[in-house]
């Protein structure tokens, strides 16, 4: 018997996603709309940010525009969750009804199965914006533009896309144990909009609450410390990828537990 | 032949919140949580053989989903051993569902978004069916069922009727060895019925697929079912042929007569007349389940007779949904 | 007869909300970390400007007002729009219409259980905090009666705007577009993530001018209040009854006219 390999996983993802874009493209006021939905949302989060520092030059030694550099790179390392990962959110909806049953059938990865059904395009408006403003504050801090700096903002940013993958999978998951998880999904969610300041500005305690408990810091701060402080790069940032990986990897298992206790509602 | 399900008593226990009543019952809740034991399925076992139908029954509760789901890997069982097909279901699911197929009744396992012959292509390269697989089970298809009309419709925008049938078909599709149907049939119209009924025979004949079948429809037990199991409270009360079935209750049979007059008030009547059996009417009948090692038929319709004018009369054997009924209410 | 009516939804939503402790748990731990993360950016924020005062605010009056609108946001937060949007798409919604009573007040009526129970559990013990540890920088007086008029007035215009929203959803399946575009509106506008007084002269004009800084800021600006001048209380609570009236209006025949069209279309 043929094991799945990724090779397999990846020529059904294609043929479902393809599939699944073609028949929501027919759907053409929803999309139009969700996409505008999904502009305001990020024009709105650049206005927040631009009335704070309209006021303040900078915070703690971080100047407007690293601290833009930060917001452009957490952009674009949450648009893999909002692509790829947004059937987290039909979660609930799923277990609750006992619909969630039908992803035991299948001889294919559940977790798999699960994400592939949803592929969000409109996380790519936001993914453009973040290459935007990324790109505009790379300019202005004047940042050099080597094919070894570009490949590290790719190899980063991935790295903090799997932690908040991680951090959405984890909490998605806790539906299989309480009823109503929508709290803290979207406990979560709220907190990607924190994750683009600079950790430091954290006392220790905090700081290390939001680099090992609730690891938002590696959502920006510690990647693209890479970048944007290349003479003195903590360690924690070269360990990222690690972590990114591990925290993924336990939101994996996590996340397969909880659909190993489920026991389908209804009948 | 060995079994391709062999199921030795199994158990499964479930642990259930008592939810206080009322305002005070859930201020309590709030702070202590007060659990109980359930057992949906009580040592139970059951073999089953390549190429069987089997119709498992039981009012609702019994545990049939429960068991359902045990053999397709969902649930593990608190006790006992299933093998389908070789495997332990729960600990190899991803092995085991290459030689299932699964249909829940109004639970649809097909993207929704997607015409079905998209779906199917999917499904094709999760399974790995290879081209000629493929083409020759589609062409089995078209000349069972009429699909060219389903297969470039989206799912969401399908009839009930319509949407079963598809889940159906996308169960058998790679040619599984063993096909799980729960309700089936629940909801659809006749012609619905009748037409998914035709269908499951079909499939079974030509590829020899097993057929596990839980339903609350009589029509489905008779039109398909050789076997039948049936639990009640989680434990097996019945488990054999379907004739055999009959047999036990060979010595009843339905006496139904048509008289005037109100027949409700008249089956009460002649209720009391003959306390051992079971009267019952409808708007045409007045029933009576004769057991014939009691008295026989015609010394009933004698008594009958005596005391009123009967217009009309038929005599039937008994029906399984009756057997069942009467299995449920008082065992075999 | 009718407030027996109103009392039983009332205890319904209490008890469904007591259900959920797990939740309510959750939001408690969420909001705390929040007010963390607020607490330490803007300090961060003030350090760095180097003056104790910004657009006339000081660090605590900055964070004081951000706790409780935070608090006030919690409370007063519902999910109108996309109970009503499932409610069309599922087709329940012509059950609602059958029964005896305005879907809107049933409605409004079903959440107010809610709302009890938010305001207990979330406002109440945030304010009393607040108070305590600031040693009395929340003056007690007067003030907190034009609060409780302010924030039941609050209430509603929040109540019409989400209704008002949710009602464009009998047009269009979009309800997460609809939806995240208020959503993003309001708490921008309503001066919830970052006060108005920190806004540029010229936005400040205009969001005057919208029904949003009725919701979080002019309760707010009523409760931080000390010496109170009759003249500038007035303006707060006339504007904002103006914008009841106006809003609730607006739903009606907004409502009343979507509903015409639907039943004469048979949708």
């Amino acid at each position: 018997m043929k094991e799945n390999n990724l090779a397999f996983y990846l020529k059904i993802y294609f043929k479902i996603i393809s599939q699944d874009i073609k028949s929501k493209m027919s759907y053409r006021s929803d999309f139009i709309i969700s996409t505008i939905g999904m502009i305001f949302t990020n024009i709105a989060g650049f206005v927040s940010f631009w009335i704070i520092f309209r006021n303040f030059p900078s915070i703690n030694g971080w100047t407007y525009n690293e601290i833009l550099f930060l917001y452009g790179f957490s952009l674009i390392s949450l648009t893999p969750v909002q692509c790829l990962f947004d059937n987290n959110w039909n979660l609930r909806t799923h277990v609750y009804s006992g619909d969630f049953i039908k992803y035991y059938f299948r001889p294919i990865n559940m977790f798999f199965y699960y994400q592939s059904e949803i592929f969000d395009v409109k996380g790519l408006g936001q993914l453009a914006f973040g290459i935007g403003t990324l790109a505009y504050s790379w300019h202005k801090i004047g940042l050099a533009v080597t094919p070894l700096s570009i490949l590290m903002v790719i190899v980063f940013i991935i790295t903090a896309s799997l932690v908040m993958i991680a951090l959405q999978n984890a909490a998605a998951a806790t539906c299989f144990w309480l009823q109503n998880s929508f709290f803290i999904l979207d406990f979560v969610n709220k907190f990607r909009d924190y994750a683009r300041y600079p950790i430091t500005i954290f006392n220790p305690v905090f700081k290390f609450i939001f680099t090992f408990v609730m690891p938002i810091a590696f959502i920006a701060y510690y990647p693209s410390l890479v970048i944007l402080r290349p003479d003195s790069i903590p360690l924690l940032s070269w360990l990222s990828p690690l972590f990114g990986i591990v925290f993924f990897f336990l939101s994996y298992k996590f996340w397969m537990f909880g659909a190993s206790k489920y026991s389908g509602t209804g009948s | 032949m060995s079994a391709i399900i062999e199921i030795k008593n199994i158990t499964k226990e479930f642990k259930v919140l008592n939810r206080r009543e009322g305002l005070k019952g859930s201020l309590k809740d709030l702070f202590s949580r007060d659990y109980k034991i359930v057992r949906a399925v009580d040592s139970i076992s059951i073999s089953i053989e390549q190429g069987e139908i089997v119709g498992y029954l039981g009012p609702n509760g019994a545990g049939k989903s429960t068991t359902i789901k045990m053999m397709t890997g969902v649930l593990e069982p608190t006790s006992g051993e299933i093998l389908v097909n070789g495997n332990e279901p729960y600990r190899s699911r991803t092995r085991n569902s290459k030689e299932i197929g699964v249909v829940f009744g109004q639970r649809s396992q097909l993207w929704w978004a997607l015409p079905l012959i998209e779906s199917f292509r999917i499904l094709k390269d999760i399974y790995r069916i290879s081209d000629d697989d493929y083409d020759h089970m589609i062409s089995l298809y078209k000349s069972l069922v009429d699909i060219d009309e389903l297969l470039h419709k989206p799912v969401r925008q399908m009839s009930l009727g319509q949407r079963t049938l598809s889940d159906i078909l996308a169960a058998f599709l790679h040619n599984p060895k063993i096909v799980f149907l729960d309700e089936p049939t629940i909801g659809l119209d006749v012609s619905m019925k009748a037409k998914i009924r035709t269908l499951i025979n079909a499939l079974n004949k030509e590829k020899n697929t097993t057929v596990i079948l839980t339903t609350h429809d009589m029509g489905d037990v008779d039109a398909l079912c050789r076997r039948i199991v049936i639990i009640d409270k989680g434990k097996m009360l019945y488990d054999n042929d379907i004739e055999h079935l009959k047999g036990f209750f060979g010595s009843y049979r339905t006496l139904k007569i048509g008289i005037d007059g109100d027949l409700t008030a008249e089956a009460e009547k002649i209720q009391k007349e003959f306390p051992e059996f079971s009267v019952s009417n409808d708007d045409e009948w007045i029933s009576v389940l004769v057991d014939e090692e009691k008295s026989t038929v015609m010394d009933v319709l004698g008594r009958l007779q005596a005391s009123r004018k009967i217009k009309d009369m038929k005599l039937e054997e008994i029906s399984t949904e009756e057997v069942i009924k009467k299995i449920y209410e008082e065992g075999v | 007869m009718k407030l027996k009516k109103y009392g039983t939804l009332v205890r319904a939503g209490l008890m469904e909300s007591l259900q959920y402790r797990a939740s309510a748990f959750v939001l408690v731990i969420g909001n705390l970390l929040y007010l963390i993360i607020i607490y330490f950016l803007w300090k961060a924020i003030y350090a760095s400007a180097g003056t104790d005062t910004v657009s006339g605010m000081t660090f605590s009056e900055t964070l004081i007002y951000l706790v409780l609108a935070t608090a006030l946001f919690n409370f007063m937060e519902m999910y109108i729009v996309w109970d009503m949007g499932r409610s069309i798409q599922s087709g329940d919604m012509v059950l609602m219409l059958l029964k005896p009573m305005e879907y809107r007040s049933y409605l409004f009526w079903s959440y107010s259980g809610e709302h009890i129970m938010q305001f207990i559990t979330t406002f109440l013990p945030t304010f009393l905090i607040v108070c305590i540890v600031t040693h009395g920088a929340i003056p007690l007086g007067i003030n907190l009666v034009y609060f409780v008029i302010s924030v039941v007035m609050a209430l509603l215009i929040n109540y019409y705007i989400n209704f008002f929203v949710g009602t464009i959803c009998l047009y269009t399946e979009s309800i997460w577009g609809i939806n995240i575009m208020k959503q993003v509106i309001v708490m921008l506008l309503s001066g919830v993530t970052v006060p108005i007084a920190f806004f540029p002269e010229t936005l400040q004009k205009i969001v005057y001018c919208l029904p949003f800084q009725s919701i979080y800021n002019a309760p707010l600006t009523l409760l931080l209040d000390g010496q109170p001048e009759s003249g500038n209380v007035l303006s707060i609570l006339v504007t904002q009854f103006l914008w009841c009236a106006v809003m609730g209006i607006a739903c009606r025949l907004f409502w009343k006219l979507s509903i015409r069209q639907i039943t004469v279309n048979g949708g």
